[in-house]
């Protein structure tokens, strides 16, 4: 590609940051906060909501009617399968998956996953995008949230499960696992950073998509999403963060 | 576990009583106790006369009735309910009204063992990990019947040998072994699934998660049959909450004696053993 440009849409603050890198980088990029107002000329658009599938889904429609044939989409898989997502539009082919949470700038890799009808092309487009970032990428079996995301959300949900049970306070609950596993945070601290909505975005979209009740959220973890203590975005999660 | 508490214990200053069922095993601790001050030595963490000072502050015992009038006994035996039932019964017998009494449990109810003492009020969990010495954390557990004087005790007693403390309530897996299963877990879950292979689920933990480990990594260094029992345990306890359901591929390793690095081949190999 001559002169690549990117439009990255979200509200998050993984958004922002996937902004200010692109910037960093020298690409061309522009952030959005909905599917309105993207250029025609976006070689790639990248899509990070992960809540709110109605919502997403509308995006990726609008996306889809917009974009020129040769743009291909990157969307968060966070809370839906890539295929699923791809499943919403004309161009499944354009559709390509990846999961991680903010700041990903810590990050060394992050993980991409093909839609079942997704492009050799569009994977190649969006490995040559996170290497323009400077980082690495594994291509993983398409599903919600993928690996790590996967993993760390059933980590912190058993860790709300145990605070809300009286087990511990969170606190308490972050340092038994900063010092006896060895954790680079403990888990509820590491839920404010991400952000309580996107983790809950995770643990609902494995649910959905398994069946399986042991990827039920915990009803606090639910609860404080709704009641907007998202977490450090928000300045209130399982810890406050004076604003 | 329990030689590796006696000498914290004894480096913290503690006059420290090491018990044991027979020479032989009251030997291999000291042994143990010795080697891991000796390097510490040569690695000039601590000087002769501290490691010295230590070991003259640890003494080995064969009866239980010596350890009578010990501030705090903290009981390691191995994970057999009925066996740790047994020594409560006797040490709440034996022990001044004072002592506090405390098991190192990991995996039995901290109420289901000081049910066997007169006095369940004085008897907590102190769950240390391993090795001790060089791991801070200790989980102070209140049982049902644990006062809150004793607590109290055990958490400043826990800190009195150099450790953080942190209380928790007496219930499956205590807030470690619980929160931690989901990282095992749910990793055999995803390899199980196809989703990835062992090696890119440990890159991915470590490159994008910052965990010092990759899940696959830290079962085979920990022991497969010994990471599958602490799942079987705390899934029974749980009543068989799907949450906790134990892996299929974890099972079959352990049948074909694949333990990990202790056998030579886990999730990897490791050359002959």
């Amino acid at each position: 590609m001559a002169k690549s440009s990117v439009a990255i849409i979200g509200r998050s603050r993984l958004a922002e940051e996937l902004f200010q890198l692109s910037r960093e980088k020298g690409l061309q990029a522009t952030l959005h906060p909905d599917a309105d107002g993207i250029a025609a000329s976006a070689s790639l658009v990248v899509e990070t909501h992960a809540a709110d599938e109605e919502h997403k889904r509308e995006i990726l429609r609008k996306l889809d009617a917009d974009l020129p044939r040769s743009s291909v989409l990157l969307t968060s898989c966070l809370g839906s399968p890539a295929t699923r997502i791809a499943s919403w539009t004309t161009r499944p082919e354009r559709i390509v998956g990846f999961a991680t949470f903010y700041p990903i700038k810590e990050k060394k890799v992050i993980e991409l996953s093909a839609g079942m009808r997704a492009q050799e092309e569009s994977m190649k487009e969006a490995g040559s995008f996170f290497h323009g970032l400077g980082k690495e990428t594994v291509r993983v079996k398409d599903g919600s949230g993928l690996i790590f995301p996967r993993i760390l959300s059933m980590i912190i949900n058993e860790a709300v499960r145990s605070l809300d049970e009286g087990v511990a306070q969170a606190e308490e609950i972050d340092a038994a696992m900063r010092l006896g596993v060895n954790y680079p945070l403990g888990p509820l601290r590491w839920a404010d950073q991400i952000g309580l909505d996107e983790v809950l975005a995770v643990l609902e979209g494995l649910q959905r998509e398994t069946g399986e009740d042991r990827y039920r959220p915990a009803p606090l973890l639910k609860k404080m999403v709704l009641a907007g203590w998202l977490g450090e975005a928000s300045g209130r999660g399982f810890y406050s963060y004076g604003k | 576990m329990g030689a590796g508490i006696a000498q914290i214990s004894a480096q913290a200053g503690c006059e420290t009583l090491l018990y044991d069922i027979s020479q032989e095993f009251v030997d291999k601790g000291l042994g143990r106790i010795r080697a891991f001050l000796q390097r510490g030595r040569e690695r000039g963490k601590i000087t002769a006369e501290e490691e010295e000072r230590i070991l003259a502050r640890l003494r080995t015992t064969l009866k239980l009735e010596e350890l009578a009038g010990s501030t705090l006994v903290i009981e390691a035996v191995p994970e057999q309910l009925d066996l740790k039932r047994d020594i409560f019964k006797q040490l709440d017998a034996l022990c001044s009204p004072q002592t506090l009494l405390a098991t190192n449990t990991s995996s039995f109810s901290v109420t289901a063992i000081a049910s066997a003492a007169r006095h369940p009020e004085r008897v907590l969990g102190m769950h240390f990990f391993n090795p001790p010495p060089l791991m801070a954390l200790v989980e102070v557990i209140r049982g049902e019947r644990t006062s809150a004087a004793a607590m109290e005790m055990g958490m400043e007693l826990a800190r009195r040998i150099g450790k953080t403390p942190v209380p928790a309530k007496d219930t499956p897996g205590f807030i470690v072994n619980r929160t931690a299963r989901a990282f095992y877990n749910e990793a055999l879950c995803i390899l199980g699934e196809g989703q990835a292979e062992v090696a890119t689920i440990d890159r991915v933990m470590k490159e994008a998660g910052r965990f010092p480990m990759g899940p696959f990594e830290l079962m085979d260094l920990i022991g497969i049959d010994i990471n599958f029992a602490a799942t079987q345990s705390l899934y029974q306890s749980y009543f068989y909450d799907p949450r906790f359901r134990p892996s299929p591929i974890q099972q079959r390793m352990v049948m074909a004696g694949n333990l990990g690095r202790k056998t030579g081949r886990g999730f990897y190999t490791y050359g002959e053993k």
